[in-house]
């Protein structure tokens, strides 16, 4: 009965804050009608694999049987297309187009809460923290997700990469719940919009595993990854042929993933692909596209293996990498980065540059827009003063990531040596 | 005595060639022509057109005659059936000039224009001749043809329309291609391959006034290559080469003697002020100011002060019967010729006056004298020039917007008729670095007369019929937008659209990367107004259709964004630095074993440093020892002085 209850006002707690961020958005959408087109046209919010404008002109392409992918505008997902053309169209009824990508973010923020509230962060089935009790309700992590400045920039510059958040999280709900099939065919979907959620597979099949252990009957962690794999292949496959029979023909293939593979377009982003493959040599791009790729995936294996105690804390970290690492990253990554760290509130004494972190980032995010507008606009800064910005917010998350892996794996070292807390400590 | 019998050689000589090309050859034959027409503004529109043929089994036979071997050889390898290739340079000016020679069918936009009609089995096979014809063409006419390569080759499908007559047969299997240069600067290395080309190339006939110094220094210049099969009605079919040079001279301009071009730019920049012609109706004119005059002196010229060499008598390959020049003109205006010179006049055309050479070599000198504006018979602009007839559509077209990020192209196109509605197809071939947003497009209506007229701009889904869009590539091929739109009457309709601006390899930039891109002018080809089909009906039909003219924007310059060419190695360490810096980090963190600041065993460099800080221990302790001593001696010292 008080379960019931409290659920209840949890609920309704969560009602009211859902309430407040979804009017929030809406406010905005309709006060500043020229708020969306100017953070579209952003190039730290819209990627050319996630532009709402690129969207539109696919749409458009699409709504007059001219194949999208048979330009170089449109490379987002096939599906995407007729998702989009069941909405009136977004220059005359633009409320249709905001309505839809508020609910995305409650949806998102939903999962959020349900992940905050497992507790996984603190405590998972092989690893509880001594400091478990020390954390924050999903109402917190929730409110600190809707209301972050990058998630309603984010929002209100409508780029697709929204969905593949969203999908991401509800991977993770599910498999906290245990729903593995329902995880899996989120992670799909997350892949087959934006191809680098498959990098988080092994980590998301530990935490499912770890989710249905039963202990009476111990299944085999190998028989479940196969089973997942497969999941995910079905899923992946079931959705391509459906693309397939959508466009006619395969193109769409290498039109969305070949250009996240092959960098054909240098658009300026907040990473750090674009000025590196501008100004490589000819000779040696290939080689180091393959060089940057090896290193993306290079951590999803190291932190696999070395957290396996911790499965959750692994997407957090990993998640924060393709914030940095991937090739067209954008703020709608970093919002989703920032949304799944305050699930380790428990480890925040533990950090030891977050004053550092905090500046740098904030530097970042002040000094980027402005360098971008002294290249761009005013002429009197060249691509230098971006690029360097962009290293700087690089390095800057890149810290946050590094930091985080060290708390978490001190927090781990405290279990064995509970004398050691609040004692300096060295690595060797 | 000898030149006596030189010149009545000359009509035998005549006779024997003339004699010799009727005889063998019935179907070959040769034209050329000039065409001076004054402009007002003390402009001259000279047109030359030269045209021979050979028979189609001739050619295939390779049996040339007039046409050219070079060109011809081409043609067979790369299996062209009809070819266009255009020159050009400079702006017509249509608000001053009127309508535009030929019906702007032989001018092309900006720099080099080349399409043609191939014969292939697939598209394939048509990009192979396409690829051997510009690299043959560049190699024959020393321009960068070579560079059309497919982000620069299109395939209109509304705009252009084979010319010459095709079987059937050949029609089913014919590619139309067509390519852009808007960069190459046409110049004397363009004229010298095309003067050569000509029967006659450049020695006798019309072809020996052109000149690269006087060509090149025009207003707006247009050089144009034809080729195409012509087929007449109970004829045999033959392949047609019609050659094309039309120039907007400025008469001020081309009278200066040579050796005044050649001055320092600097004199040229600011001439002297007493030769500055100004408007002293304004208010503000002085001694320092001057606001330049549009209705300059009458015009007074010859042929040889305006193209700077005399004409070298008639090219002896040539239809005697037909006159060589002819000047349009109203029977007003004072011509005066060299002598025996015959002087022909249409009795339809009022304007009209050719003039027929005598068969000899001498030079033929024409003049145009100076009608005074005042005194007892004073003459008026009416008696100088014909009045220009009034084009079917001005079009103009510029960039909008700021930044080098997003951009708009805004064209402005506006029906003059009072009556008459007017359809044509706008094309452009964009480069792939412009990424146009097709769903931006947007065209707004203003009318000059009717219930509306003066209001503001309004939308209009009216005006555009049909719209054949072919995306572009990164780096594989350009934009091809072709529209077909119809203004009524008396309207002006704007359309516009976004684009974004791309940012390039640094390896793809020109070397001087912040001129900017040039972008080729938008080709406007208007359709007959009796043909009601649409034109895809009417290409569909092939064949003749009734004459189409056309008409060209100017070209434009598209700024992109550019990176700092001068640091590629720097952004290749900072960048592999601050890679680094991450992974190495977390790799640490993730591979090391924690222990307590004072456990485990000891790290070498602690060991070091330990070992290094008891040495400088040490040696304190000795120095101040050291010290200490010295010091207890100094004071012994400072006290035996006491």
């Amino acid at each position: 009965m008080t379960k019931d209850k409290m659920s209840f006002q949890a609920t309704a707690g969560t009602a009211g804050l859902f309430a407040v961020a979804a009017a929030l958005r809406l406010l905005l959408f309709t006060a500043f009608p020229g708020l969306p087109s100017l953070l579209t046209g952003r190039v730290e919010i819209s990627t050319p694999v996630t532009s709402f404008k690129r969207l539109q002109e696919g749409l458009f392409l699409y709504n007059h049987n001219v194949s999208p992918y048979d330009g170089g505008v449109y490379h987002q997902a096939p599906l995407l297309l007729p998702l989009f053309s069941l909405l009136p169209d977004p220059s005359t009824y633009p409320i249709f187009t905001y309505i839809l990508y508020t609910l995305v973010d409650l949806l998102s923020a939903n999962a959020l809460y349900k992940i905050a509230e497992s507790g996984e962060g603190g405590a998972s089935r092989l690893y509880s923290s001594p400091r478990k009790e020390k954390r924050w309700s999903g109402y917190v992590v929730a409110t600190l997700f809707l209301f972050n400045p990058f998630t309603i920039a984010t929002c209100i510059g409508r780029p697709t990469s929204v969905f593949t958040t969203c999908a991401i999280l509800h991977a993770v709900a599910k498999a906290l719940s245990g729903n593995i099939f329902t995880s899996m065919l989120c992670l799909s979907f997350a892949t087959y919009l934006s191809m680098y959620p498959l990098l988080l597979l092994p980590p998301m099949v530990t935490l499912a595993y770890d989710r249905t252990y039963n202990s009476k009957a111990p299944k085999s962690l190998a028989q479940l990854a196969v089973m997942c794999t497969l999941a995910v292949s079905a899923s992946l496959a079931l959705l391509f042929i459906s693309s397939y029979a959508l466009t006619g023909s395969w193109e769409f293939m290498s039109s969305t993933y070949g250009i996240q593979l092959t960098l054909t377009d240098l658009t300026p982003n907040a990473g750090l692909w674009w000025y590196f493959f501008t100004e490589m040599f000819d000779s040696f791009r290939s080689f180091f596209l393959g060089v940057f790729w090896l290193h993306l995936s290079s951590y999803t294996p190291a932190l696999t293996i070395r957290l396996r105690q911790q499965p959750l804390a692994v997407i957090t970290l990993l998640l924060g990498i393709f914030a940095i690492f991937k090739p067209y990253p954008s703020i709608a990554d970093t919002s989703l980065f920032l949304s799944l760290v305050p699930c380790f509130r428990h480890v925040f004494p533990l950090l030891r540059y977050s004053f550092v972190t905090a500046s740098v980032v904030l530097y970042g995010t002040f000094l980027g827009p402005a360098f971008y507008h002294l290249w761009i606009y005013a002429g009197s800064g060249n691509a230098n003063f971006f690029y360097a910005i962009t290293l700087v917010w690089s390095l800057g998350l890149s810290l946050l990531v590094s930091d985080l892996a060290f708390a978490v794996l001190r927090d781990e070292w405290e279990v064995e040596r509970p004398e050691m807390r609040g004692k300096e400590i060295r690595q060797i | 005595m000898q030149s006596l019998s030189f010149f009545s050689l000359i009509p035998f000589l005549t006779l024997l060639v003339s004699f010799v090309v009727a005889s063998t050859a019935p179907a070959a034959d040769y034209h050329e022509q000039l065409n001076l027409k004054p402009l007002p503004q003390n402009s001259l529109l000279a047109s030359f057109n030269f045209r021979s043929n050979t028979s189609l089994p001739e050619f295939e036979a390779h049996n040339f005659r007039f046409f050219p071997r070079s060109l011809g050889q081409i043609l067979q390898h790369a299996g062209t059936r009809e070819l266009h290739l255009r020159f050009s340079l400079g702006r017509w000016d249509a608000e001053t000039w009127g309508a535009r020679p030929w019906d702007g069918t032989k001018e092309g936009g900006t720099g080099v224009e080349l399409w043609a009609w191939l014969e292939a089995e697939s598209d394939g096979e048509a990009d192979h001749k396409w690829l051997t014809l510009t690299n043959a063409l560049s190699g024959l006419f020393c321009a960068s043809l070579n560079f059309i390569d497919s982000t620069r080759t299109i395939r209109p499908v509304m705009s252009f329309r084979p010319e010459g007559d095709h079987p059937n047969t050949t029609m089913a299997n014919m590619h139309l291609l067509h390519g852009v240069l808007p960069r190459e600067v046409v110049c004397t290395e363009n004229l010298t391959p095309f003067l050569k080309l000509l029967p006659c190339k450049g020695k006798a006939g019309v072809s020996s006034l052109l000149d690269g110094h006087k060509l090149f220094d025009a207003s707006w210049q247009s050089m144009a290559i034809d080729v195409k099969p012509v087929c007449q009605a109970g004829e045999e079919c033959v392949l047609q080469i019609e050659q094309t040079i039309d120039m907007v001279l400025d008469i001020e301009r081309s009278k200066r003697p040579r050796a005044n071009t050649l001055q320092t730019t600097s004199s040229l920049a600011h001439p002297p002020s007493h030769e500055l012609k100004c408007n002293t109706t304004k208010p503000y004119h002085a001694d320092d100011t001057c606001f330049p005059t549009d209705s300059l002196n009458a015009q007074e010229w010859t042929l040889n002060q305006i193209f700077g060499k005399p004409m070298l008598g008639n090219c002896p390959l040539t239809d005697p019967k037909t006159p060589p020049v002819c000047i349009q003109a109203p029977h007003s205006r004072d011509v005066f010729t060299s002598m025996g010179v015959e002087e022909l006049k249409e009795p339809g055309n009022e304007n009209q006056r050719c003039y027929l050479l005598p068969s000899n070599d001498e030079e033929f000198h024409l003049a145009l004298p100076f009608m005074p504006r005042d005194g007892d018979r004073p003459k008026t602009d009416a008696d100088e020039f014909v009045q220009p007839a009034t084009p079917l559509l001005y079009a103009e077209r510029s960039l909008t917007g700021h930044g080098q990020e997003h951009g708009g192209v805004q064209a402005i196109l506006t029906n003059p008729s009072p009556d008459a509605e007017v359809e044509f197809v706008y094309m452009e071939s964009l480069p792939w670095f412009m990424r146009i947003y097709l769903h931006t497009l947007k065209a707004r209506i203003s009318h000059r007369t009717g219930s509306d007229a003066g209001q503001t701009l309004r939308d209009d889904d009216d005006v555009v019929k049909e719209i054949y869009y072919r995306p572009f590539l990164d780096r594989q091929r350009g934009t091809q937008l072709e529209i077909r739109m119809k203004i009524p009457p008396g309207s002006t309709v704007f359309m516009a659209y976004d684009f974004e601006k791309t940012i390039l390899r640094y390896t793809e930039y020109p070397p001087d990367a912040n001129r900017g891109f040039d972008v080729a002018a938008a080709v406007i080809t208007i359709l007959p107004s009796n043909s009601t089909s649409t034109a895809g009906a009417a290409a569909a039909a092939g064949g003749k259709t009734a004459r189409m003219s056309n008409l060209r924007t100017t070209g434009m310059l598209l700024n992109l964004p550019t990176p700092d060419f001068s640091m590629p190695y720097n952004v290749i360490i900072f960048t592999s630095t601050c890679i680094a810096l991450a992974f190495g980090g977390l790799y640490n963190i993730l591979v090391r074993r924690f222990v307590g600041r004072d456990e485990g065993p000891e790290v070498s460099l602690v060991k070091l440093r330990k070992r290094l800080q008891e040495g400088v221990q040490k040696f304190k302790e000795r120095v101040q020892e050291r010290l200490g001593a010295v010091g207890k001696g100094a004071k012994k010292v400072d006290g035996k002085s006491d």
